[in-house]
């Protein structure tokens, strides 16, 4: 065995090319060849990302410039489904999603990233992920019933205002919490909210606990630390959780649909009503603009985090 | 006899008997086919009598197989047309006045011989050639679809909060009510029922609530805007569930909506809540059983009719009226009902009675409109509502 090694080692020194035989046998060992399936392994997130993200996005693209039919579309090149979103109430009513979801995002972020700050130094390492995983639990009932069930809490009658009137605060009940651009907001950020402690989360398990103690021994106070040190390396991880929440923000119909006001829609429900009424190629280019806007946010974000970072722990 | 001779003539009988087994196959293959149960794709209202499709069966003499159905049109077309509907589904279920053109000119269903359905001859005047529904149930004048529920929708309101009845959609777009009114969140119904009030109150010139003009669209969502900038409607409700809500929780005193979002929301709270009769009009629907292309080819067309059968038998009607308050499509009902004292208690009875003097009297109010899901202007609705939507 040694004097193998010892050979081909001697022949690659002398710069000898040695090929190996040809595979012979069956067909799936030549496929898999020396490595087995090994070496297929690596192509599986490729072909995972080319199946169910690449594949279906092309299409929304294309069958978004098909011409409507009466009850289907046939294909042939129109921009009139884009030209009727931007001129019309759509893009107001995608432009008002938008806003709505930034300040969903503003405050889960100042309500969920000083969690997450705190679980990771504060909490003891062996029970930081515990604390973490806790934040799992409202994802084990379905997104609709949680949803639903701020109903009872926000309502006319609910508790907030059950609570209010009886503590003597307000004489009336408070009615803006509920069927506004605030009640989607609250819901907005109570659902999302622990994607931001996740994705905080990481970003802060990137933060050696040692650099606190640095900042600490500079005199550093927290505030400083906070904006100096913590959130330029956190940021590639608030960032994301910050995306996931805009864009669910933006595309979860059922938000707007049990909590919003007379007709409010964001962008998933522009899309849906246009799918109700057979307008396929409008809301295929609804959800064309949806992603486009999705992947200039990454492009943006990567340009300006370096969204990597969120997988390669400081050194 | 050599080994080998006795091989080929074995052979050869092997195959004579096969060959004749495949043509027998292929002869009586559709009894073989009917055999197998409907497989019908359809929403869980669509059934009485018991929890499961047990006593649908037993009454029709059929095996029934149910996949459950949304009540989303683009779903029914995406299935039926790109997807493998017409591989998985013998019949389906879907909104008369729209559903049945677009299948029906996507050739995915196939016409129906009312002559195969004994109970044709019970089924409600209007659903005739030249009654007020008889488009709702055919394509280019062919009949494609076989209704089986319907009804008139109205006003529900909060009777022991408001203390009198309440018989004019002026309620529900009036100041009093502001901030305690809801309307359906589809532009189908609530644009029509809008117009009808518009319309029959001489407050609009509008031809057909069905069947608005670009202007007449217009005019009718100008008119919700302005209210809806007033703070008028706490929301537009989504969903059974939701609309339910609103009424229970008594988060608003007056919605528009399905017949059944009253009764549950009676039911569930005890409260006063009623379903009016508006003067001016309502909009009608139905919903509707259609055979499948698929269906017709795989030899399920006996199954089928026999189902029809039942639907349009006063035995289907008087339990879907009593069960969940929507119209039976046949005449005989309130006969049936009394001549079989064993089914029906004597509160049930007068509880179908008064419901059908109720429907009745929905049905006959002159202003009524037909739903029609696909408008030709449908364009003008969907941008005017994405308006409203706005505003």
């Amino acid at each position: 065995m040694s004097s193998d090694i010892e050979a081909e080692s001697i022949s690659r020194n002398k710069g000898e090319l040695i090929e190996s035989p040809p595979p012979t046998g069956l067909l799936i060992d030549r496929i898999l060849g020396e490595d087995g399936l090994q070496k297929w392994v690596f192509y599986l997130p490729v072909a995972f990302v080319v199946v169910f993200f690449a594949i279906p996005l092309a299409l929304t693209y294309v069958w978004s410039v098909f011409e409507r039919t009466r009850f289907w579309m046939e294909p042939g090149f129109t921009l009139f489904s884009y030209i009727n979103f931007f001129t019309s109430a759509r893009l107001e009513n995608f432009l008002f999603s938008m806003y709505h979801s930034a300040i969903a995002v503003v405050i889960a972020f100042a309500v969920g990233f000083p969690i997450a700050v705190f679980v990771r130094r504060r909490i003891t390492e062996v029970a930081q992920h515990r604390v973490i995983l806790l934040f799992i639990l409202p994802f084990m009932v379905s997104e609709i019933l949680r949803v639903f069930a701020l109903r009872p809490v926000l309502q006319r009658n609910g508790l907030v205002n059950t609570v209010l009137l009886e503590v003597g605060l307000i004489d009336e009940p408070i009615t803006v919490i509920l069927f506004s651009p605030t009640g989607v907001i609250i819901g907005e950020v109570l659902t999302f909210l622990p994607f931001i402690v996740f994705a905080g989360f990481l970003a802060m398990e990137a933060v050696p606990k040692y650099i606190f103690e640095i900042c600490e021994d500079l005199g550093a106070g927290s505030w400083r630390t906070f904006i100096d040190v913590i959130l330029p390396l956190a940021a590639p991880g608030i960032f994301a959780g910050s995306v996931f929440i805009f864009v669910n923000g933006l595309g979860v119909a059922l938000l707007p649909n049990i909590l919003g006001g007379p007709g409010a829609v964001n962008a998933g429900l522009i899309a849906t009503q246009a799918m109700a009424a057979l307008d396929f190629p409008l809301a295929m280019a609804v959800s064309a603009i949806m992603m486009t806007t999705l992947l200039v946010l990454l492009f943006i974000g990567h340009k300006l985090f370096d969204l990597t970072r969120i997988m390669t722990p400081i050194s | 006899m050599n080994q080998m001779s006795f091989t080929r003539r074995a052979f050869l009988q092997t195959a004579a008997a096969a060959a004749a087994v495949t043509t027998a196959s292929a002869l009586f293959s559709i009894p073989a086919f009917s055999a197998e149960p409907l497989k019908i794709w359809t929403i869980g209202v669509a059934k009485v009598g018991a929890k499961d499709w047990s006593a649908m069966e037993k009454q029709s003499g059929i095996k029934i197989a149910y996949i459950s159905k949304s009540a989303r049109a683009d779903e029914a077309i995406q299935k039926m047309v790109v997807g493998d509907g017409n591989k998985l589904y013998d019949a389906m279920t879907d909104n008369g006045g729209g559903m049945e053109d677009a299948l029906a000119s996507l050739k995915v269903i196939v016409p129906i011989d009312s002559s195969r359905i004994p109970n044709w001859k019970n089924i409600l005047p209007r659903y005739l050639a030249g009654g007020e529904a008889a488009d709702t149930i055919r394509y280019d004048g062919e009949l494609y679809s076989v209704p089986y529920i319907s009804n008139a929708d109205s006003l529900a309101f909060n009777y022991g909060e408001i203390g009198q009845e309440l018989t004019s959609w002026e309620a529900l777009f009036d100041s009093q009510f502001r901030g305690r009114a809801a309307m359906q969140n589809d532009f189908g119904p609530t644009l029509t029922n809008t117009a009808i009030y518009l319309k029959q109150s001489g407050k609009q010139d509008i031809m057909d609530p069905s069947e608005m003009t670009a202007k007449e669209v217009e005019w009718v969502c100008k008119f919700l805007i302005d209210l809806k900038k007033k703070g008028h409607f706490r929301t537009f409700w989504d969903g059974f569930g939701n609309g339910v809500d609103l009424l229970a929780s008594e988060e608003v005193l007056v919605s528009s909506c399905w017949e059944p979002i009253q009764v549950v929301a009676a039911r569930k709270t005890g409260k006063d809540i009623r379903y009016g009769t508006m003067k001016e009009g309502h909009q009608a629907w139905n919903n509707m059983w259609m055979l499948t292309r698929g269906g017709k080819e795989r030899g399920q067309e006996d199954a089928f009719y026999k189902l029809m059968n039942l639907y349009l038998s006063p035995w289907f009607g008087a339990r879907t009226l009593s069960g969940l308050g929507f119209t039976p499509q046949m005449k005989g009902v309130m006969e049936y009902v009394k001549s079989n004292p064993a089914d029906f208690d004597a509160a049930t009875v007068k509880l179908i009675e008064d419901r059908l003097v109720r429907k009745e009297a929905r049905i006959s109010v002159a202003g009524n409109s037909w739903q029609n899901v696909f408008p030709k202007n449908l364009r003008d609705y969907q941008d005017w509502w994405a308006r409203l939507q706005a505003a």
